[in-house]
This record gives C-alpha cells, sequence and structure tokens, in this order.
C-alpha cells in the first residue's frame, strides 16, 4: 500500500523531498566528514589560513611527507601518546556503567512498574530532578570528599558517579518499557509456578529486549561521550578517549597538538557508527515500543 | 480433582469493600458460572480463588486444603485469561510446556502431556509457531491448551471469549463445553454474556456490588429468579417490568395492562407496591386488542421482537414467531398467562412467591 501511495505524489514534490533529503544529509555528514579527510593532512593544511583548499588538497602534506596523505596524526595519537590506553580505559567504563545501570535499572524499572503504590510517581520525578540538575554541579558536590577519602583519578570513581548520574534516565526509560508489558504475562507466569523474579527472567525480560538494548545503548553513549564527569574525575594516565582529546587540543598554559585529537576524534567517533549500524533494527523497535504485544 | 469452598470472602481496597463476604460451594467437577454487570466483583473473585489477588477475610479451599494466603503457584490452579496472555517469545509448545518446565518435570513427560493437550485442542499443526502468527481463536486454544497441559485441579477461565469475534466465540463455546466433558475438572468461569453461562454452566453464580444475588443451577435462576436483579439479568431480552399495585381479591392491578390479573402467589397486603415480570417469550400478542402500540419491530428471522408501548406509556417487548406478526404502528392487546408471571416487592425488590 505505502508504494501506492508514494507512486501517486507528483513529480514536484517528489523532486522537493529528495532534494530536502540530499541536503540534509549533506548538512550532517559534512563535519564528520571534512574531520575524516583532514586526519590525514598536517595542521598547516587542515587549519589553513591562506587557503581552505588546501585542506582538500593537502600542499603542505605533500611538500613534507611527499604525499597529499599522511597517518602521521594517528601515529602520535596512538604510538606516541598512547591513546590506546584511553581507547581501552574507555571502554571499561562503558562496560561497567551499562551492566550496573541496567541491572540496576530492569530490577528497578520493573518492581516500580509493577508496585501500584502511589510513592512511585514521587520517586520518578525525584529521580527526574537529579538527571535535570547540571552534571558540574554534582560532580563537585563529590569533587571535596573524593580528594578527602583519596579515591579521586580511578576508574571506579567515575563509574560510580556516572551510574549515578545515568540511573535516573535508565530507570525512567525501562520503567516506561515494562509498563507497556500487560500484567497478565506477570500473572500467567505466576500462575505458572514461577515466583515474581522467575516471571521476570524468564518471561518478562525476553519479551522486553528491544527496551533494553536501547536502553543500554543510551547509557553507552552518555559514558561514552561524558566529558564533565571524566575530565574532573579522573588523573591524567586514566583519562578516558574524550577528555584526552580535549587535553590532546592543549588548553592556554600548555601546548597541545591540534592533528593528534583530529585523528582521535575520528578513532573515537569510528565505534559509534558500527554500534549504531550493528543494532539499529533494535533501537527502532525499541523506540517505537508498544509493539510487544500479549 | 476437587472442589471450592468460600467461606465468608472478602476483598477490600484500603476503605473500599469491593467483596462482602461471599459463601459459595463448587462441587467436583462442576462447572461454575460467575456473570453480574461490570464491577460486580466477579472477575477480583476469580482471581482471589487464583491466589493472583490477595484475600481480605474469610477461607478459601482447593478439596481440602486452606490455599486462603497460598502462592497461585502452589494452588493447583490454571488461569486462561481474556487476554490470551500467551508468552510472545515462545512457540505453542514452549508456552504449553512452560509450567511443567518451571516445575522440574522431565523433558519426556511434558512432551507427552503438550502432544495430549494439543491432540485435545487439535492444535498439531501450530506447535512450533510463535503467538504472533495465529488468530485469535488459536491462541485462545494455545492459552486453553496451557492450562490443560499442568493438570490443574481447578480451571479458571477469565472471560476468556469476550476478545474473539461472534462466530469464533460460538465456536470455542462449544470447544470448553467439550473440554469439560472430557476432562470432567472443576471450572470457575467467569463471563458477563449470559448465553454463555447459561449453555456452559452446571451452576451460575449472579453476582451484583460484590454480594451474590443468586446461586443455581441455568433453568432454575431462569424459572425462579429469587429477586427482581437475577429476573432481570438472566434471559435475553430482559424481563418486562410492569408497576402493579396488590387489589382486593388477591389479584394485582397492572395499569401497564389495563387489567388487573390473579396471580398463583400469597400475595402482601391490600395496596402493596409490587412489579410484575413478564419475560417477552411469554407474552402472546392479540391482534384484536386495542391497549398496546407497536412502536418498534425487530426481525431476527425466526423470531421478532416488538417494542410496545403502553397508554401509560410502560413499555414491553414481546416475542413473536410466525407468519403471521404484527409490524410498527399495529394497535394490538396482550395475553397473559398468570402462571408465567413473577411478582417482585417494588420496595426490596425480592420475589413473592
Amino acid at each position: 500500500m505505502s508504494t501506492a501511495v508514494k507512486d501517486r505524489k507528483p513529480l514536484g514534490l517528489k523532486i522537493a523531498l529528495w532534494a530536502f533529503v540530499s541536503i540534509w544529509f549533506v548538512c550532517a555528514a559534512f563535519p564528520f566528514l571534512w574531520t575524516l579527510w583532514g586526519s590525514f593532512k598536517v595542521e598547516l593544511d587542515f587549519f589553513s589560513i591562506a587557503d581552505w583548499t588546501n585542506a582538500i588538497f593537502g600542499r603542505n602534506t605533500a611538500d613534507t611527507y611527499g604525499r597529499p596523505f599522511t597517518g602521521a596524526g594517528y601515529d602520535g595519537a596512538f604510538v606516541q601518546e598512547g591513546f590506546f590506553g584511553n581507547a581501552i580505559n574507555t571502554m571499561i567504563v562503558c562496560v561497567c556503567v551499562v551492566t550496573i545501570s541496567l541491572t540496576i535499572g530492569t530490577l528497578g524499572g520493573y518492581a516500580l512498574s509493577r508496585s501500584g503504590q502511589g510513592y512511585v510517581f514521587w520517586l520518578l520525578i525525584t529521580a527526574l530532578m537529579f538527571r535535570a540538575l547540571p552534571q558540574v554541579a554534582l560532580v563537585s558536590g563529590y569533587l571535596p570528599v573524593f580528594f578527602d577519602w583519596n579515591v579521586w583519578g580511578y576508574l571506579p570513581t567515575a563509574i560510580i558517579v556516572l551510574v549515578a548520574i545515568n540511573q535516573p534516565f535508565t530507570l525512567w526509560m525501562l520503567h516506561s518499557f515494562f509498563e507497556s508489558i500487560p500484567k497478565d504475562l506477570d500473572e500467567a507466569a505466576k500462575v505458572d509456578g514461577c515466583t515474581q523474579f522467575q516471571a521476570f527472567r524468564h518471561v518478562i525480560i525476553p519479551v522486553m529486549w528491544p527496551g533494553v538494548i536501547t536502553t543500554g545503548l543510551f547509557s553507552f553513549l552518555l559514558a561514552y561521550n561524558d566529558f564533565i564527569v571524566t575530565s574532573l574525575i579522573l588523573n591524567e594516565g586514566n583519562r578516558t578517549m574524550v577528555p584526552q582529546i580535549a587535553a590532546f587540543l592543549g588548553t592556554t598554559y600548555t601546548e597541545g597538538n591540534v592533528m593528534f585529537a583530529v585523528a582521535a576524534v575520528v578513532s573515537a567517533t569510528v565505534p559509534l557508527f558500527i554500534l549504531v549500524m550493528f543494532f539499529q533494527r533494535q533501537i527502532v523497535s525499541g523506540l517505537t515500543a508498544g509493539a510487544v504485544k500479549g | 480433582m476437587s472442589g471450592v469452598t468460600l467461606n465468608n470472602v472478602i476483598k477490600r481496597y484500603g476503605e473500599t469493600q469491593v467483596i462482602h463476604g461471599v459463601d459459595l460451594q463448587i462441587e467436583d467437577g462442576e462447572f461454575c458460572v460467575f456473570v453480574g454487570p461490570s464491577g460486580c466483583g466477579k472477575s477480583t473473585l476469580l482471581r482471589m480463588v487464583s491466589g493472583l489477588e490477595e484475600t481480605t477475610g474469610g477461607q478459601i479451599h482447593i478439596g481440602d486444603r486452606d490455599v486462603t494466603t497460598e502462592d497461585p503457584a502452589r494452588r493447583g490452579v490454571a488461569m486462561v485469561f481474556q487476554t490470551y496472555a500467551l508468552y510472545p517469545h515462545m512457540t505453542v509448545q514452549e508456552n504449553m510446556g512452560f509450567g511443567l518446565k518451571m516445575n522440574g518435570y522431565p523433558k519426556a513427560e511434558i512432551d507427552a502431556k503438550v502432544a495430549e493437550a494439543t491432540r485435545i485442542l487439535k492444535l498439531e499443526e501450530y506447535l512450533k509457531r510463535k503467538p504472533a502468527a495465529l488468530s485469535g481463536g488459536q491462541r485462545q486454544r494455545v492459552s486453553i491448551g496451557r492450562a490443560i497441559v499442568r493438570g490443574p485441579e481447578v480451571f479458571l477461565f477469565d472471560e476468556p471469549l469476550s476478545n474473539l469475534d461472534a462466530e469464533l466465540r460460538v465456536e470455542m463455546r462449544v470447544e470448553i463445553a467439550r473440554l469439560h466433558k472430557e476432562i470432567g475438572a472443576t471450572m470457575i468461569y467467569v463471563t458477563h454474556d449470559q448465553v454463555e453461562a447459561m449453555t456452559l454452566a452446571d451452576k451460575i453464580v449472579v453476582l451484583r456490588k460484590g454480594v451474590i444475588e443468586q446461586v443455581g443451577a441455568p433453568m432454575d435462576l431462569y424459572n425462579d429468579p429469587d429477586n427482581k436483579f437475577v429476573a432481570g439479568f438472566i434471559g435475553s431480552p430482559a424481563m418486562n417490568f410492569l408497576k402493579g399495585t396488590v387489589a382486593k381479591g388477591g389479584k394485582v392491578d397492572v395499569p401497564g395492562l389495563q387489567t388487573s390479573i390473579k396471580l398463583p402467589v400469597t400475595l402482601p397486603s391490600e395496596g402493596t407496591a409490587v412489579e410484575v415480570g413478564l419475560r417477552p417469550e411469554h407474552l402472546v400478542v392479540d391482534r384484536n386488542g386495542s391497549t398496546h402500540r407497536v412502536e418498534l419491530s425487530e426481525s431476527l428471522g425466526g423470531v421478532s421482537y416488538n417494542y410496545l408501548v403502553s397508554d401509560s406509556g410502560e413499555k414491553i417487548i414481546v416475542e413473536e414467531r410466525g407468519v403471521d406478526r404484527s409490524a410498527e404502528g399495529d394497535v394490538v392487546g396482550l395475553k397473559i398467562d398468570p402462571e408465567s408471571a413473577r411478582l417482585f416487592n417494588a420496595d426490596t425488590e425480592m420475589r413473592i412467591r
């Protein structure tokens, strides 16, 4: 039926639609493509003041290295500065944050959705309020305590803080996913001989997969992209990718290497693309939930 | 196999009481139907038997066991839900075997029992399908199969046919009746559809506002209702109720019929307001009379229901069969057989026998 409707659209409208989609696509993709292209150039080309086409044709890169492309940025970031270690730190943080917040989130969201008590609403509203606070406000409150306890600078500390910031959101999201699963399913399972937890594990969670994956992906992205918490809490040796990229860029006091940062940015973005493409079906079915029908 | 006994069962949600001390004895192997208008507490009562709803007061026994505070899993009951509540991620076979699997039965035994239920319900070709690939009737069959497989002492049905279309509903109704004959287990069935109640039940329990109005065999409730509510609820179209007054000489004045009728009952004192209940099928249209006007006529083929209005403005539904039927706009009379009329006290709505 959808094809029949599409066919009836006038040609002008079709052209307009395609033009709009193309423009949107170029706008969306351009910054990334530009960065990807530029990451194989030297700084003089990519940030050329004299002639912006240098960034495309790489004249200075060719002068320095003999060809218009160079892996110098990547070499510097990974070999010289050990960016690979930062990537591993990011992986550790992400896996831990996702695992912990999904565990608490599924159990908590399920309990809240099935409890039927009046305080559930207020609990969720409170959670939302903490999520709405600027993260800096939370982190600055933690810092003196962390210094006091001598736990500042380590990955587990950052993981705990990220989970704390992330949890209200996962709880909200999973709660609404659980709400969309009919309670009859729990009840059927209970009559069939399950305890509440067995009903959760054998019946509800399998139905919930799209929701769990979507929520997990969002927590992953939050942990992956976080800058404020990781840059304030991790010491130089334990940095994850994002604060390390910021460090490459340098500050007013320290000189950085911009091309290391550009190469690192590209390296940090690629896994996200792969991830989203891999899970795209689950994400779509998760976002259009309610697809769970008894 | 065993019966179910409810002793002064009470359900309260906070301050609101929804079940007011229900006493009920359901015999072993009996098909018991709870009927009543929506909000009468029939589903709540069923869920209390299943254990999905806590019992605030009183006792529930299944066989000799007091199950009042028992978990649903340990009560020996199986439930069929209105929404089927099939596990969407499991095949038909896994759905039916899930209960046994959770209770740690060996795989061979589960397979045997699933095969047996499949045979009874004729589901052989769907075993490997997921619920999403089944029609409504098939899904409900699977959900009944899931109940059979567990071999429960008591089957509980919570409006199992409400989500099906009319044709399937008739088919499944017959199927459930056949199932009860074949298995012979105690079954409790909740419905608001009185056709289901009349055709399936050994015993009907009519509930209103959390109180049992009457318990009895279908035809007993139809012929001998205890009160106006039961009389009006059982039977379709519903019984006509006409206002009347007890008059001299053991007669009842009925303005709606423009006559007095003599009923074979012990009448209360003269002047008492009463209601006369007359079933549409017990009234006969008198083409020579001139007391009522046919306002509307619904012809269903073999039978017509004519909506008559008396001069006093009261409405009466009359059933007509045969070739010669009255049409809209006709002015007719009514013949009444006093034996078939039921008399109720207008205030208490209780039956006067």
